[in-house]
């Protein structure tokens, strides 16, 4: 009697645990749920605070800024529903299954890193959730495994490509001492630039090293002396700085080169190479208005994470838009809508649609030089 | 042989902060008993410490007093303020639980730590904030000094310098002082020491101050040599600190001063020839190697119990 009542109370509390299961998961809205379109909120996720906080101020008020601008132009009343991830990606999971519950969610702008992109793929595919990455770069991203996801950036693919591209061809680079972070937006950049590098003939020395260790001189060590280019394409730029300057506390005299995630003033290296994902928008034709309106708001502290946003916010917009004709909407209108965007002409100087895989075919890197506060367009 | 050098300096410099770190945990150890979780996490507010008194004296690219006074003064309320934050540890999350069983203070060792780790968080933000060193004398600090083919910046020499000097401090202290030798009574038998007259309290008192004020020390070190700190800092270093007391033999000094130098060197030479992948497997490899061959640790004596 006493172990059947035990047994009673096994499968009671399981079938509890099994209902508070179901009742507290995330209450995903359905794809085809439409709601009226009236001050409705686009997503944004990004690291607003955390390690790479600069990066995520900056997404968040070209974000802002992006929504100000269409709202005013288009007379509508679209709103912005912040997510942080701190570019983790458990928090973007976190930040993720919010707007996911929350049906009045059409579109989200954001999250920064690949890793968090494909924290949150699977949980975004299931509730037909389209979103829009200003940084993202991960070469599998868009190999179909999130069918919602797209992107304004190009991919790793290029960016490694066109990174090791210019070490030959601009650098005549003939030893490269390439690192990776550990993480799937660093080892991709690394494989690719790895394989293109030494299809060009370059000796190539691979190392990889976890973001959290505390010292990398004994790393640094191994760099030799006739090491043309340090080759980091990581994104915790404050690594990235004590990287070099263990590199001139050994007197290595090699060229550093990042990638796109360490265009930040935390990374200091004088002369240091950087690839990037947009131009300089200072200086493209037709945007000094737009610069000094954001300067005024916002202050003059911004790079090149801040306009693929805008541009980003841009093509949502657009897509909810147009997918609101009716005074109403859905995620699987958002999403269709959002397939056929075009817009001939962005802040970025170049045009914007997606292919099929929600890719920018129009999407370039680009190299500069940083040498104290002037940045040269190199590559 | 040059490159076999430079891994033996950069060994050591990491091995001097993990045997500040692990003389707080085999300190504590050796009297109470007490695996203090929460030392880590008092490196990390001494970190925090030196960063404020950096800013308050302007920064690093121009300070307001000269770099040897700023460097005093960022040790100096560095190593008081983590001194005083062990003391009050002691006072509110371990002495009510001095007798209790002994995972009681385990779990409010735990507690503190996350109290601690999730305060910085809330006070400082999780942003990573830097010492800046290499601007401190217009960067002369960080430069290498033309030793032969070794490369050792004058940062490294201070902080190699610091530890030995607070060691041999810490040994002579503990040898030679009346407050010593209460510890080391205090350590083989505290009730007997209790009935010898020693003020078991205030000794304990001290032991947490000490620890803790090394711990704030090495938190200095680490800012000034790899610049970085941020609230989780502590959670890392700490556990390579806890694997340095062990391997040296926790409750022993002179043992965890070897047992940091001996990860030190082998995170720095595991780097170096075999990966940076692999090198905290080596370096927790060997905790399980020594303790499965000598469990007392390298220098750690068997407790000796009447039966």
């Amino acid at each position: 009697m006493k172990k059947s009542g035990s047994l009673l109370l096994v499968v009671a509390l399981t079938a509890l645990a099994l209902a508070a299961g179901r009742a507290s998961g995330p209450a995903s809205a359905s794809p085809l749920a439409a709601v009226a379109c009236d001050g409705l909120p686009v997503g944004f996720m990004g690291p607003i605070t955390g390690p790479v906080a600069f990066l995520g101020a900056e997404q968040l008020h070209w974000a802002q800024y992006a929504l100000d601008s269409f709202n005013k132009a288009n007379k509508t009343t679209f709103t912005l529903q912040q997510a942080d991830t701190q570019l983790n990606p458990s928090l973007a999971q976190t930040g993720g299954t919010k707007l996911v519950a929350d049906k009045s969610v059409l579109g989200v702008v954001g999250p920064a890193g690949s890793q968090e992109v494909q924290a949150i793929g699977a949980l975004f595919k299931k509730a037909g959730l389209p979103y829009i990455s200003a940084s993202a770069t991960n070469a599998t991203l868009t190999n179909g495994k999130y069918p919602t996801f797209f992107r304004v950036v190009g991919s790793d693919k290029t960016q490694a490509t066109t990174d090791a591209r210019f070490m030959v061809k601009k650098l005549k680079a003939k030893k490269v001492f390439l690192v990776d972070d550990q993480e799937s937006y660093s080892t991709g950049i690394a494989t690719t630039a790895q394989a293109v590098l030494r299809g060009l003939g370059v000796k190539v020395d691979r190392q990889s090293v976890n973001q959290k260790v505390t010292d990398f001189s004994a790393l640094v060590s191994k760099i030799d002396d006739d090491t043309d280019v340090v080759f980091l394409p990581w994104q915790v730029a404050a690594n990235a700085q004590l990287f070099y300057q263990q590199m001139r506390e050994q007197g290595k005299k090699a060229k550093i080169f990042g990638s796109d995630g360490l265009d930040s003033g935390d990374f200091k290296a004088d002369g240091r190479y950087i690839s990037s994902f947009a131009r300089d928008i200072r200086g493209t034709p037709g945007t000094a208005g737009l610069i000094k309106t954001y300067e005024s708001r916002y202050g003059n502290k911004w790079g090149t994470f801040g306009p693929p946003t805008y541009v980003a916010i841009q093509s949502m917009l657009t897509a909810m838009k147009a997918a609101c004709k009716d005074g109403k909407s859905s995620r699987g209108e958002v999403l269709r809508s959002l397939r056929k965007v075009k817009l001939a002409k962005t802040i970025l100087g170049l045009p914007l649609s997606f292919n099929a895989r929600g890719d920018n075919p129009h999407a370039k890197f680009y190299v500069y030089q940083i040498t104290g506060s002037k940045r040269t367009l190199v590559g | 042989m040059d490159f076999f050098v430079q891994q033996v300096v950069n060994g050591v410099t990491l091995g001097s902060v993990y045997a500040l770190i692990a003389l707080g945990y085999s300190m504590v150890y050796g009297i109470l008993k007490l695996l203090n979780f929460a030392h880590g996490d008092v490196y990390m507010i001494g970190a925090f410490i030196g960063y404020g008194v950096l800013t308050v004296f302007g920064g690093a690219i121009d300070p307001s007093v000269p770099v040897p006074l700023l460097i005093v003064c960022m040790f100096g309320a560095a190593m008081l303020g983590s001194g005083l934050l062990g003391v009050a540890i002691e006072r509110f999350a371990y002495r009510p639980l001095r007798n209790a069983p002994r995972i009681a203070p385990l779990i409010s060792a735990l507690g503190v730590s996350f109290f601690l780790q999730n305060a910085a968080l809330l006070l400082f933000s999780p942003n990573f904030r830097s010492y800046e060193s290499y601007e401190l004398e217009g960067g002369s600090l960080f430069l290498p000094l033309n030793a032969g083919a070794l490369q050792i910046s004058p940062l490294r020499i201070l902080v190699i310098c610091s530890t030995l000097a607070l060691m041999v401090a810490l040994t002579f202290f503990v040898g030679r002082t009346q407050l010593g030798k209460a510890m080391r009574a205090t350590a083989y038998d505290r009730e007997a020491a209790a009935m010898m007259g020693i003020n078991v309290d205030r000794v304990i008192v001290v032991t947490f101050f000490i620890g803790s004020a090394l711990a704030g020390a090495a938190g200095v070190m680490v800012g000034l040599v790899f610049q970085r700190v941020y609230h989780f800092m502590g959670f890392i270093a700490g556990l390579k600190g806890f694997t340095a007391a062990v391997v040296g033999g926790i409750g022993s000094i002179p043992g965890a001063m070897l047992g940091g130098l001996i990860i030190g060197l082998a995170e720095a030479f595991s780097t170096a020839y075999v990966s940076s992948t692999f090198s905290d497997l080596i370096v927790f490899a060997i905790l399980i190697t020594v303790m499965l061959v000598r469990p007392t640790g390298l220098l750690g004596k068997a407790d000796i119990k009447k039966v």
